[in-house]
């Protein structure tokens, strides 16, 4: 039979919790409601003692700003277009580097290093092998025979495109290593059951492989949607947004609002807005992978 | 025998407290950023300075021009910050809109070397239609051309003094078959100097006498797009060049990618380096020769309203700005032109061709006006008009629209 708690027993798991509530509170809680009180304000950097309140009218500013809906849409690309890429490559490197060859160890502890490097760092490589003038990959495609002439590739409007595919080296062996290691813990009766009943490899790798490794694919693309959908640091490197508007991402945005405009209080809405989205995207990913997921996995798995 | 023995030490605290406030040094906070941060003159400047005033200890904090506004406003804006600081003409009107600078004219009465300053650089540092100095002239630029000499020797090219001349040439010059253009136009980060350069030498102006914004007027864009067509319509820039930033360019040009490119006196060492006398040196090309015009801007100091300490902030800055301070200064590896005349008359700087045509830039030169929002289109929305325009997505007239509201507004 069970026994009812005295009131000091209660009182203790509170008690113990404490300190680390306590830390998540002044840490995580008290700039999450700093940063949604300034969005309510007509702050300026300069001067944030003249602070005004002015409701939700940053928020309607953001909303009606062109700038802010372009931002938008580049953010759309620049997260689907780098994790979908990232997640093919790296899916392939994962399957490749499962096999058996000399030297795995070797190419598997290399194949970390973009990963490994700093953003501002891939920022200038890419940037110089991206140059209009002297850089690698103009004299790479022209000796291809895939272009005639050089391209400023970061002066373009497809600029982002250049962005994506630094981003993509970079972000690719995440995935690669991620993928590999779930790879490595599907026992390997399953396969052995499989060919047995007659399973190809490529149907192997869809009703074996795939589904015991659910799990990883959800929870590390969803971190990358979420690192991606912040990172700012190539975008802000290598085109600062730019040529023109053309490559201008949300945090590109939010940053220049508050420290180049000195719009503090519009640059936070921005970036609450941004929170916002990234929940609602992350809330209908996860349930379309519920309703496709074969094992039925659910929220809690993650 | 425990109480008393409390109040002793108390007391011996207080004595102490007091005796040490006594004989404490003020002490300066100073900020700058330096060109060249392995150079150690401004560090020796300093120690010099607080060995000659022992009652004054001057600390400084070099951060990198890059964050130096977003640094300064955040440190300012918290309550915080420095005394005195090395500071840009661009970011003059926003501090003064804020009421963050001290108004330096009470103290530069006092000051002995208020006469050597050459008289028309005290408008880098004032606000139209304010009484009042807030920024102490101290080391400044002027954009000039440089050009390649050999280059325009085999073409059979006199260097080009007019815009029509500079056009000549560089469409003789450019040849993209083999990735070679006539002028290193600057679209990306920090080309907002070498285009008011050349908009100034072509006769446009960002405010007329009575401090109106006419950068938007028709002159204005007409030379604008002289200036947007020398890449969209002649090609004679390097099709990077909308976002070309201080590297590019300058890579471009020292690979004989380009045959002229504009800066200041700042790179005129590691030119001679590269080239000897492969490189030549002009003032900007004016549209008329009646007329010269070109861009000068002004690292200055200044002292902020929220110092406590601001007749040892102004000691501080004003001994950098006297001869043998300044002097020491220009010719370090951080020199820009000096701004006292007893300096700029020494047979270094006037023997130079780079400092020769830089200081003869001096007479004429037009600086970014101290305007709410001048830092803003400095460091943004300069950038991000032209690249739209060279782009062809806004037209001339669109972009110094937006130029003007965002110099009126401030954002």
């Amino acid at each position: 039979m069970l026994r009812r708690l005295n009131e000091k027993e209660r009182f203790t798991p509170f008690l113990l919790l404490g300190p680390a509530l306590l830390l998540m509170l002044l840490i995580v809680a008290y700039p999450l409601f700093q940063a949604l009180r300034l969005s309510l304000f007509d702050a300026s950097l300069l001067r944030p003692d003249r602070a005004r309140f002015v409701g939700l009218t940053n928020y309607l500013n953001v909303l009606r700003d062109p700038l802010f809906l372009r931002s938008l849409l580049n953010s759309a690309i620049w997260v689907v277009g780098c994790v979908t890429l990232q997640f093919t490559i790296g899916m392939l490197g994962a399957l490749l580097l499962n096999r058996e060859f000399p030297g795995r160890g070797l190419v598997r502890g290399l194949s970390l290093i973009p990963w490994a490097t700093s953003g501002v760092l891939v920022s200038l490589m890419w940037t110089w092998m991206l140059d209009g003038n002297y850089g690698v990959i103009n004299d790479i495609l022209v000796r291809l025979g895939l272009i005639s002439q050089y391209r400023p590739w970061l002066a373009l409007p497809i600029s982002l495109g250049g962005v994506i595919a630094a981003n993509v080296w970079q972000g690719a062996p995440f995935f690669a290593v991620m993928l590999l290691a779930a790879m490595q813990s599907v026992p390997q009766e399953l396969y052995e059951a499989a060919r047995i009943d007659g399973a190809g490899r490529f149907q192997q790798f869809r009703s074996v492989t795939i589904p015991l490794i659910m799990p990883t694919i959800v929870i590390t693309t969803m971190l990358r949607i979420v690192w991606t959908a912040n990172y700012m640091d190539l975008v802000f490197v290598m085109t600062g947004g730019g040529p023109g508007n053309a490559s201008i991402i949300l945090p590109v945005l939010s940053y220049i609002t508050a420290y180049k405009k000195l719009k503090v209080g519009e640059a936070t809405a921005m970036a609450v807005l941004q929170a916002i989205l990234l929940i609602i995207t992350l809330f209908v990913y996860l349930r379309l992978v519920n309703r496709k997921g074969e094992g039925g996995l659910s929220l809690y798995e993650v | 025998m425990r109480k008393s023995s409390v109040a002793l030490t108390v007391v011996a605290l207080v004595v102490f407290l007091l005796a040490s406030t006594a004989a404490a040094k003020t002490r300066v906070t100073y900020w700058l950023w330096l060109d060249d941060p392995t150079d150690t003159t401004v560090q020796e400047l300093v120690e010099e300075f607080n060995r000659l005033h022992p009652d004054i200890e001057v600390v400084t904090e070099t951060i990198p021009l890059a964050n130096y506004y977003d640094q300064l406003l955040m440190a300012i804006s918290g309550g915080g910050g420095p005394d005195a600081a090395r500071f840009k003409d661009w970011w003059l009107g926003a501090f003064y809109d804020a009421d963050l600078l001290e108004d330096l004219s009470p103290y530069i009465a006092n000051w002995p070397g208020a006469d050597d300053v050459v008289p028309n650089l005290w408008n880098t540092g004032m606000i139209p239609g304010v009484d009042g100095v807030f920024m102490l002239p101290h080391q400044y630029i002027t954009f000039y051309l440089y050009y390649r000499a050999d280059w325009f020797a085999e073409a059979g090219l006199n260097p080009p003094r007019t815009f029509d001349e500079f056009l000549e040439a560089a469409l003789k010059l450019t040849d993209p078959a083999n990735n070679r253009y006539g002028f290193g136009l600057r679209g990306g980060a920090g080309g907002q100097d070498q285009w008011l350069a050349f908009m100034v030498a072509g006769g446009a102006r960002i405010v007329d006498e009575a401090g109106n914004i006419v950068i938007n007027s028709p002159k204005a864009v007409e030379v604008n797009q002289w200036y947007i067509d020398l890449y969209r319509k002649h090609q004679v820039a390097p099709p990077s060049a909308p976002t070309d930033a201080y590297a590019q360019v300058v890579g471009a040009f020292q690979a004989g990618n380009t045959a002229m490119m504009a800066h200041h006196v700042g790179s005129s060492v590691m030119m001679t380096d590269v080239f000897g006398d492969n490189v030549g040196v002009l003032p900007i090309p004016v549209a008329d020769p009646e007329n010269p015009a070109t861009m000068g801007t002004m690292s200055g100091n200044v002292v902020f309203s929220t110092s406590d300490v601001k007749d040892a902030a102004f000691k501080f800055i004003s001994w950098l700005s006297e001869h043998e301070a300044m002097d020491k200064w220009s010719k370090s590896r951080q020199g820009q032109l000096p701004v006292l005349q007893s300096v700029a008359e020494q047979d270094y700087y006037t023997q130079n061709e780079f400092f020769r045509v830089s200081l003869e830039g001096g007479n004429y030169a037009i600086v970014w006006p101290p305007l709410p929002g001048t830092g803003y289109v400095a460091s943004y929305v300069w950038q991000n008009t032209m690249q739209r325009a060279l782009l062809g997505e806004i037209t001339s007239q669109q972009m110094l629209d937006e130029i003007a509201q965002a110099l009126r507004e401030g954002n």
